[in-house]
């Protein structure tokens, strides 16, 4: 217990015993361990590929100048996407849970709507606003300023990444904050603690795996992303692979995307050791729900900040595609006559559905293992779903190609092997939000029930499940909102003549009809908001 | 066409290729020759004159009358044919259709079943579009269709084929690279000669594929910048161009610009590309994710000329008629390069016949000047022109390369990282 004293005590009252040395149910460790099999099994794959390669020319492609400058970018960008995520998505996840912010149901839903906005929509936006000759010069120039710093580069890569994926630190560390009892810091208060001290020891360690998981998938969505750095010019792996892949060398992209994994398996390693100091995490969740902070005279540049955050996140990308849309009465910029159609819709939402409910299902049995029964296997089967989260949609997609046609044709080109592929690509944020309200859950309030006679597995029906429902609810959310806007895995394991609107919008802007990218772009945000609403309302309910 | 020599087709002869002649009108634009231009005013007066002058009337409406025609004489157990207008697009850069010729849908068997098509890239929907014309003549076609980028597509084929087999029956690619990769791999079955001899040599090197339209290597210059005499006649001499300096844009991820790239290489040597790209980068020239935004940054002044395939400037220009963007073409070597996009049939397909059928409907009249007037890319077949002001592929003079080389992108990667380009 880092915090020591009385305070750490009055948190650890709530600890309960650890299970750390209880033997898990048999059931439940080979129930996980298939789910990580299977999510592991297209990496299988990559690693045959590479295995066919020469092993000088392989070293030889591995140490150039290029793979290693690239390696370099690649982290730098991490690192910076990271912390700048943390800094805007605590914040804003504390400014929404915790305080008397004005409007705070609209901001509850509104900033975390950037999340739903493709990458490669938001950086294209970014650079019509921002780039030379775009929208802001434009408004500059008349009044004499001549140039402003450039988009492109590492600053704008990382302020758009930020911007696009900040969500998920505010998601992971909004459940947290509503599973963590908030009378403990008012508890702490009255102790005599003032309210930032309060934060920094008590609310701070409850939320602390939250943000942990919230930070590792920004950490890999920046890994994985391929969109934002091409279109702001900023080189990393995956815009690399993705190059390479399109120039049929398959040896080198298979290598790369292997090398990715391997940061990635880095980057966890990292991650465990950084987390690995748990305590003060587990705190009952009371009813009390109550405790919100009066924000005084920080109301206003709290609503400043809010309202920032989201002119940058939402309306420049609107604004931006509502300007297209205006623009495309001529026929450059309308459709070539593909016409939108309602179904691409509910092609993506359905898919989306099923892969967010088939995610937080799977998530549960290894979240729960990994978080209560803390053994090197448990920790195993948890990070190694992680790895699939890093693997670009192109290798996945290509994996699953070469599976499917050889071990189940049936399945090839059919919604379950595209729903299974986006359960192998999104699992961990279902996983992350999971575990984490798991290991906010009091577990000798699972015992108290078993003392009162309940098996092992109502127990965990009737008293666990309800108390880890909305980090539960909040990993099926990202899952549905990666889902409605993933690309590359979509193009290549679609059904033939199953259209979504990520698909429909790839064609369409691929040959510079933005006019026509603006409606189904603007209908994927407006979707994924609505479900976004009727997500995060639920979970105040709850709550 | 006259209406006379319509009627003769009332029967719809199967497997036969018949010469039809489509329309009477006049050329109003001249072909510009050399480093040519779409605003076409100023070109000079090397203009050549393609098509029979047999009238005063716009091409459009002549051609309507006779098609029309055509259609009432259909078959109706396959459906109404189509007017050409259908396949025809319009505004400022299609005025003044010339007389076509070549095999009309009319002349050809009817599709009919089902055909899977894997189409790579598929610009922007045009090519769906066709295809839903298709559908709309022939009630029995059932197309399904199968989009995405396409050297994932071709990628896809090779899993696909050396696990078994594809599902796909008919792989249609924007880009010649991709096809040829297909066809390296013995993934293809060959076309017969009754299908591709309407085509040039150059866009069938090989009997696995075809070529159906052309998309040439261009430089679009902004013309409130830049006169076009002070653009170099040479890609190669780019780099000695003072006026260009930190003025220009190229797009190196982009396919179409690798497979310039690699044409440099292959047409010339490893080391003169080298140098090249060495020399554009001590120019300052700017990076883009593709060449659209290429073009549409010419036109918006942010660059002054840059490398981009020549319909993209059309299309910028069909949109913002009066965006100050224009195209030059640089004479012989890579910078004259024309890519094409193609069609081949996919080994193992149940449907070969109707593969066959449906790869000849792309190299009809009608499809061909789909091609031409909606996409702006260059038709296959002599009979049908590309639209006004662009110079006809005789005058870019392409280099003599087989286009399946182009998939041989591998040490153009190798240069380009190597150079830093990449």
């Amino acid at each position: 217990m880092r915090s020591g004293g009385h305070l750490g005590a009055l948190a650890g009252r709530f600890r309960g015993d650890e299970e750390d040395g209880d033997r898990p149910p048999i059931a439940l460790v080979l129930l996980a361990g298939a789910i990580a099999a299977a999510v592991l099994s297209p990496i299988a794959w990559l690693v045959l590929r590479v295995a066919g390669i020469e092993t000088s020319y392989a070293l030889s492609l591995l140490t150039g100048a290029a793979t290693t400058s690239v390696l370099a970018n690649s982290l730098a960008l991490v690192g910076a996407v990271t912390a700048a995520s943390i800094a805007i998505g605590v914040p804003l996840a504390v400014l929404t849970a915790r305080t008397d912010l004005p409007f705070r149901r609209f901001f509850t839903v509104a900033v975390a709507l950037p999340l739903v906005v493709p990458s490669y929509i938001g950086a294209f936006a970014f650079v019509s606003a921002f780039g030379p000759r775009g929208v802001l010069a434009g408004l500059l120039a008349p009044i004499g300023v001549e140039s402003i710093p450039t988009i492109y580069g590492f600053g704008g890569t990382v302020l758009v990444l930020t911007l696009f994926t900040y969500p998920y630190v505010y998601l992971t560390t909004r459940a947290s904050l509503l599973a963590a009892d908030a009378s403990l810091p008012e508890a702490a208060r009255t102790l005599g603690e003032s309210s930032t001290g309060a934060f920094r020891r008590v609310t701070l360690p409850q939320i602390a795996p939250g943000i942990a998981a919230g930070a590792l998938l920004v950490a890999l969505y920046t890994l994985s992303d391929f969109g934002t750095p091409a279109i702001m010019q900023f080189d990393t792996f995956t815009r690399i692979i993705f190059v390479e892949y399109n120039a049929f060398g398959r040896d080198f992209a298979a290598l790369l995307s292997l090398q990715l994994l391997a940061v990635t398996g880095v980057i966890l390693a990292l991650e465990s050791r950084l987390g690995a100091d748990r305590s003060g995490a587990y705190a009952s969740r009371g009813a009390r729900s109550g405790g919100e902070t009066a924000l005084g005279v920080w109301k206003l540049p709290a609503l400043a900040f809010c309202l920032a955050v989201l002119a940058l996140c939402l309306l420049v990308p609107v604004g931006i595609l509502a300007m297209w849309l205006l623009r495309s009465g001529s026929p450059g910029y309308a459709g070539g006559g593909f016409a939108f159609q309602w179904t691409f819709a509910w092609n993506s939402v359905g898919v989306s559905v099923a892969a967010a409910l088939l995610s937080a299902a799977v998530a549960i049995p290894i979240a729960y293992l990994a978080a209560r029964y803390r053994s090197a296997l448990s920790t195993v089967f948890d990070r190694a779903t992680y790895l699939g989260y890093a693997m670009p949609g192109i290798v996945l997609g290509l994996s699953l190609i070469y599976f499917g046609t050889t071990y189940a044709p049936a399945l090839y080109q059919t919604l379950p092997l595209l729903v299974f592929a986006y359960v192998v690509r999104f699992l961990p944020q279902a996983i992350g939000t999971t575990r984490s309200s798991v290991l906010q859950v009091d577990p000798t309030l699972a015992g108290a029930a078993r003392t009162l006679g309940e098996s092992p597995s109502r127990a965990f029906r009737r008293v666990t499940l309800p108390l880890i429902a909305p980090g539960v609810l909040a990993g099926a959310a990202l899952v549905f909102l990666t889902t409605m806007k993933e690309l590359p895995a979509t193009l290549l394991l679609h059904p033939t003549g199953f259209d979504t609107l990520v698909t429909y919008i790839w064609l369409v802007q691929g040959a510079g009809y933005y006019g026509a990218a603006a409606v189904p772009a603007l209908v994927l945000i407006v979707v994924s908001g609505l479900s976004m609403f009727v997500i995060l309302s639920q979970e105040n309910t709850d709550s | 066409m006259t209406r006379d020599d319509a009627s003769e087709h009332s029967d719809r002869p199967t497997g036969r290729t018949r010469r039809a002649v489509l329309a009477a009108g006049t050329v109003g634009l001249a072909g510009l020759a050399g480093c040519s231009a779409l605003s076409g005013g100023d070109g000079g007066g090397n203009g050549t004159t393609t098509g029979t002058e047999t009238g005063t009337m716009t091409g459009t409406e002549t051609t309507g009358n006779a098609t029309n025609g055509t259609a009432q004489q259909g078959n109706a157990a396959t459906g109404e044919a189509l007017p050409i207008e259908e396949y025809r697009g319009s505004g400022p850069l299609v005025q003044q259709r010339p007389s076509l010729s070549g095999t009309s849908i009319q002349d050809l068997p009817p599709l009919s079943g089902e055909l899977t098509i894997y189409l790579g890239g598929g610009e922007g929907g045009l090519y769906t579009n066709l295809i839903s014309l298709l559908e709309r003549t022939y009630p029995d076609f059932e197309p399904r269709t199968r989009l995405a980028p396409t050297s994932q597509l071709a990628n896809t084929i090779i899993q696909e084929t050396s696990a078994g087999s594809s599902p796909a029956d008919v792989f249609w690619s924007v880009d010649a690279g991709s096809l040829g990769v297909v066809a390296e791999r013995n993934a293809t079955v060959a076309l017969p000669q009754r299908v591709v001899e309407s085509v040039p040599q150059q866009f069938h090197p090989r009997e696995d594929w075809v070529g159906v339209a052309g998309r040439a290597r261009s430089v679009p210059y902004n013309t409130d910048q830049l006169d076009r005499s002070r653009i170099p006649e040479d890609v190669l001499a780019f780099t000695n161009a003072n006026v260009l300096q930190g003025n220009m844009g190229w797009a190196p991820s982009y396919g179409a610009f690798q497979a310039f790239v690699t044409a440099m290489r292959l047409l010339t040597s490893r080391g003169r590309t080298k140098r090249w790209l060495n020399g554009m980068q001590e120019q300052g020239i700017r990076t883009f994710p593709d060449e659209f935004l290429v073009s549409n940054a010419v036109a918006d002044g942010e660059i002054t000329a840059g490398f981009a395939n020549h319909y993209y400037a059309l299309r910028v220009q069909a949109a913002r008629p009066n965006a100050p963007i224009d195209l030059a073409f640089t004479e012989g070597g890579p910078g004259a390069l024309i890519n094409v996009s193609g069609a081949e049939i996919i080994e193992g397909t149940q449907r070969r016949q109707l593969a066959t059928n449906f790869i000849h409907h792309l190299l009809t009249i009608e499809a061909q000047e789909f091609f031409a007037t909606r996409a702006f890319g260059y038709p296959m077949i002599p009979g049908v022109p590309p639209v006004g002001g662009l110079p006809t592929i005789d005058e870019l003079q392409p280099p003599q390369l087989d286009l399946a080389r182009l998939s041989n992108l591998q040490p153009t990667l190798r240069l380009m990282r190597e150079v830093g380009v990449l």
